[in-house]
């Protein structure tokens, strides 16, 4: 079929039919990244945190506003090239724009990396710390140790034993309990293998009936059981299995479960109470549903006379009562309408208690040693035991992270809020008391940040001078006064390491100690040697109980991440996407060309169109996320 | 529309000095948004070193639009699909200033109201 007005216009619109529909296309782009845009407005607002103005290195971002510009000017040379009949030309232009594709998704993944490597803290006293989480293992004596590099916490751990990054958490369980439910497979896998390695076995603590139906439980309607008759057959199963050698779980009913005790925790036995549970749940539903409806079959007998709405207010609709077992005078269960299974976790005891490394990811809050309890996101619980001698649930396991930047500036508003002296709570804070073990190196570096503020200060003053009011007219921001980037890190480790004296803010030469902005290309360089050498970024243990929230630079960290993965993913996408589409034009277009040069053209101008409205975007992304 | 030879030869060149303009603002940006002595307000960031970089942005925005895009000559169809999505775009923008009618946030309810918020009481006015 010949497809109409591919090259010539039509004369109603005047234009040929791939562009009228590129340019609905597009208007459909704008509004969606219009919303998004509205969003990070919005957002930006109303944010009750400091928002992390600046905040993210601009040279990869630049780099990627020079390497779209770029190919903007070429996609247009190579439609020019086609119009004018050079193949050659067009394919050199065409390359060079999907090479600049490429290259801008290179940057933007080293951008993406060093956000998802990069471990920020909240502590509780709104105190911000970020930088790169230790790597740990557990040693030979089953305690914790740490090195800055992965290779090191290998070599200093006990053997077998595997490095993990130091923001995990170290729990030694009494029991673990998974929920027959919601159990992810790879956690509990983890779980049995660390436990496996540390010699420890999770086993059940007693004897588990999971009823999957009715009829197992309360026998049929015909032959109902009584609960001597149930109790008996309980009995039974359990002199069967309990001391058999071969101690693995038996179905004794359709769909329901006897776990004796001390059955070994596997993936496959949840599975199993899983299926008994589920059918306990289905069944409990159609048992509700059927004593609700006769309940209100005998409402409806009592008064036949009232309306629907008279008669429900009587209508038990809570049947919850009902669903407990009901006994006649000899014992025998007449209802039959017991909760089928309530048993929705299974318990594991841990012999003999050993630590279990639960990763950051897995957890749905931060574990608190008081709670006694660690609670993951899958609704498994470890559980500290009661009592001497039980296994004590949270070790010491501090996060500890080599600090590449100290941000109080939340603290400083809290402060405010509550109207305290922003300083005095700052040097309250823990990072500076004795708590700290290291807070003899917080207290310099802070004591060198507030003399170099002071002296930019000073500085402001002298150059601009003060306004009729007496003010002066420009002041260091709150981000200059109370962030402490990595940046000022490095400066205040090159100034106290100067070789004589150290130098202070006003010595010659101060100033220029300052790492540049290209330096630390996607951000801190904790590889770099002479930062190593420096020991600018100091070691921090912070200790579970301190820590609010802990995350990477991710959008779980704030709205500012969130916002700016949204929308620089939806962009990169599109990126992804114009270079498949030119990439055709490139490599599967000769046929084509040879044909009908014009029709070529003509799409490869619709596909430029595309091309420059992500570069259109870029142009408002890059101001919006790297310089404001 | 640069259709012959002359004249798609006339607009590469214009293409080139665009592309150029863009590199220069790029730089400009970044140099306002870096550079003390070219901060504009306040030291560090404030209201207008933000107007600014959007300024430029939308300059630059509207290079790229109107000569690689073409728009400062397509057709009036276009125009037209084009002022709709800018309508709508802004109405989009706005949406979010519904947050100002939210009952919760700013307590303009009463005694008894199922909203109501003892600590944000409506000041008679």
């Amino acid at each position: 079929m010949e497809i109409p007005y591919t090259v010539t216009a039509r004369k109603d619109t005047g234009l040929f039919n791939s562009k009228v529909g590129i340019w609905l296309f597009l208007a459909s782009e704008v509004m969606l990244f219009g919303g998004l845009f509205s969003g990070y407005v919005f957002l930006r607002i109303y944010a009750d945190y400091p928002w992390p103005e600046r905040a993210l290195p601009i040279v990869p971002g630049l780099i990627n506003t020079f390497v779209l510009i770029g190919s903007s000017v070429t996609v247009v040379f190579a439609w020019a090239a086609l119009k004018m009949r050079e193949w050659r030309k067009f394919q050199i232009y065409m390359g060079i724009t999907i090479a600049c594709a490429g290259m801008f998704m290179v940057l933007k993944g080293i951008e993406y990396k060093a956000k998802l490597e990069h471990q920020a803290v909240r502590m509780d006293d709104f105190a911000i710390i970020e930088g790169h989480a230790h790597y740990a293992a557990i040693g030979d004596d089953g305690k914790l140790i740490h090195a800055d590099t992965k290779a090191k916490a290998k070599k200093m751990g006990g053997s077998g034993e595997k490095p993990f990054k130091a923001n995990a958490i170290l729990f030694k369980p009494d029991t673990v309990d998974f929920s027959v439910a919601r159990a992810h497979e790879p956690w509990v896998e983890a779980v049995l293998e660390q436990a496996a390695k540390r010699k420890a076995q999770l086993l059940t603590a007693e004897n588990l009936f999971l009823y999957g139906s009715i009829e197992d439980y309360a026998g049929t309607e015909d032959a109902p059981l009584s609960s001597k008759e149930r109790a008996s057959k309980e009995a039974a199963l359990v002199t069967k299995y309990a001391n058999a050698e071969d101690k693995v779980e038996r179905k004794f009913g359709e769909s329901s479960l006897f776990i004796p005790a001390r059955t070994a925790l596997s993936y496959d036995l949840i599975k199993k109470a899983r299926a008994a549970y589920v059918g306990g749940r289905s069944h409990n539903a159609a048992a509700r549903t059927a004593i609700l409806k006769d309940n209100w079959e005998k409402v409806k007998a009592e008064r036949p006379d009232d309306k629907y709405w008279e008669q429900a207010p009587d209508t038990k609709i809570d049947a919850a009562t009902q669903l407990d077992e009901q006994f006649d005078s000899e014992g025998n269960c007449t209802a039959g309408s017991k909760v089928m299974s309530v048993i929705s976790t299974l318990s594991f005891k841990m012999d003999p208690p050993q630590p279990i490394v639960i990763s950051r990811g897995w957890v749905k809050r931060p574990v608190k040693a008081k709670e006694g309890k660690a609670e993951l996101r899958d609704d498994t619980s470890f559980n500290a035991g009661e009592g001497e001698g039980s296994a004590q649930g949270l070790m010491d396991s501090s996060l500890i992270l080599a600090v590449d930047a100290i941000d109080l500036r939340w603290m400083v508003q809290k402060a405010e809020e509550a109207g305290k002296e922003p300083l005095e709570v700052i040097e309250k804070s823990w990072i500076f008391s004795e708590g700290n073990k290291n807070h003899k190196y917080y207290k310099r570096i802070w004591k060198s940040h507030k003399a170099r503020i002071a002296a930019l200060e000073e500085k402001l003053l002298e150059d601009y001078g003060r306004d009729k009011e007496g003010n002066p007219k420009r002041v260091p921001t709150e981000t200059d006064r109370y962030r402490v980037a990595w940046q000022d890190l490095v400066h205040y480790a090159r100034a106290d390491q100067q070789e004589g004296r150290p130098l202070r803010p006003g010595d010659p030469g101060y100033d220029e100690l300052r790492p540049k902005f290209w330096n630390g290309f996607a951000g801190p360089n904790h590889k770099d040697e002479e930062i190593h050498d420096l020991h600018a970024f100091p070691e921090l243990e912070i200790p579970h109980e301190k820590v609010a929230l802990q995350s990477m630079f991710t959008p779980k960290w704030n709205t500012y991440y969130a916002v700016y993965f949204t929308i620089t993913g939806l962009h990169g996408l599109h990126v992804i996407g114009g270079a498949i589409v030119l990439g055709y034009y490139l490599f599967f277009s000769k046929g084509l060309y040879r044909r009908n040069p014009e029709w070529l053209a003509n799409r490869v101008e619709v596909g430029g169109l595309f091309w420059h409205f992500v570069d259109l975007v870029w142009i408002f992304l890059f101001p919006i996320l790297y310089l404001m | 529309m640069a259709d012959t030879p002359e004249a798609i030869q006339k607009a590469k060149k214009q293409y080139l000095l665009i592309g150029l303009i863009l590199f220069v603002f790029t730089v400009v940006t970044v140099a306002v948004a870096t550079v003390p002595w070219l901060d504009f307000g306040d030291h560090g960031f404030d209201s207008r070193d933000a107007i600014i970089g959007l300024l430029i942005a939308t300059f630059k925005a509207s290079l790229v639009a109107s000569i690689f895009m073409h728009l400062n000559h397509e057709r009036k169809t276009i125009y037209v699909v084009l002022l709709i999505a800018a309508v709508m775009g802004i109405v989009l923008f706005f949406l979010t200033g519904w947050a100002f009618v939210d009952p919760i946030e700013y307590g303009n309810t009463v005694e008894g109201d199922r909203f109501y918020n003892p600590e944000k009481p409506i000041t008679s006015d």
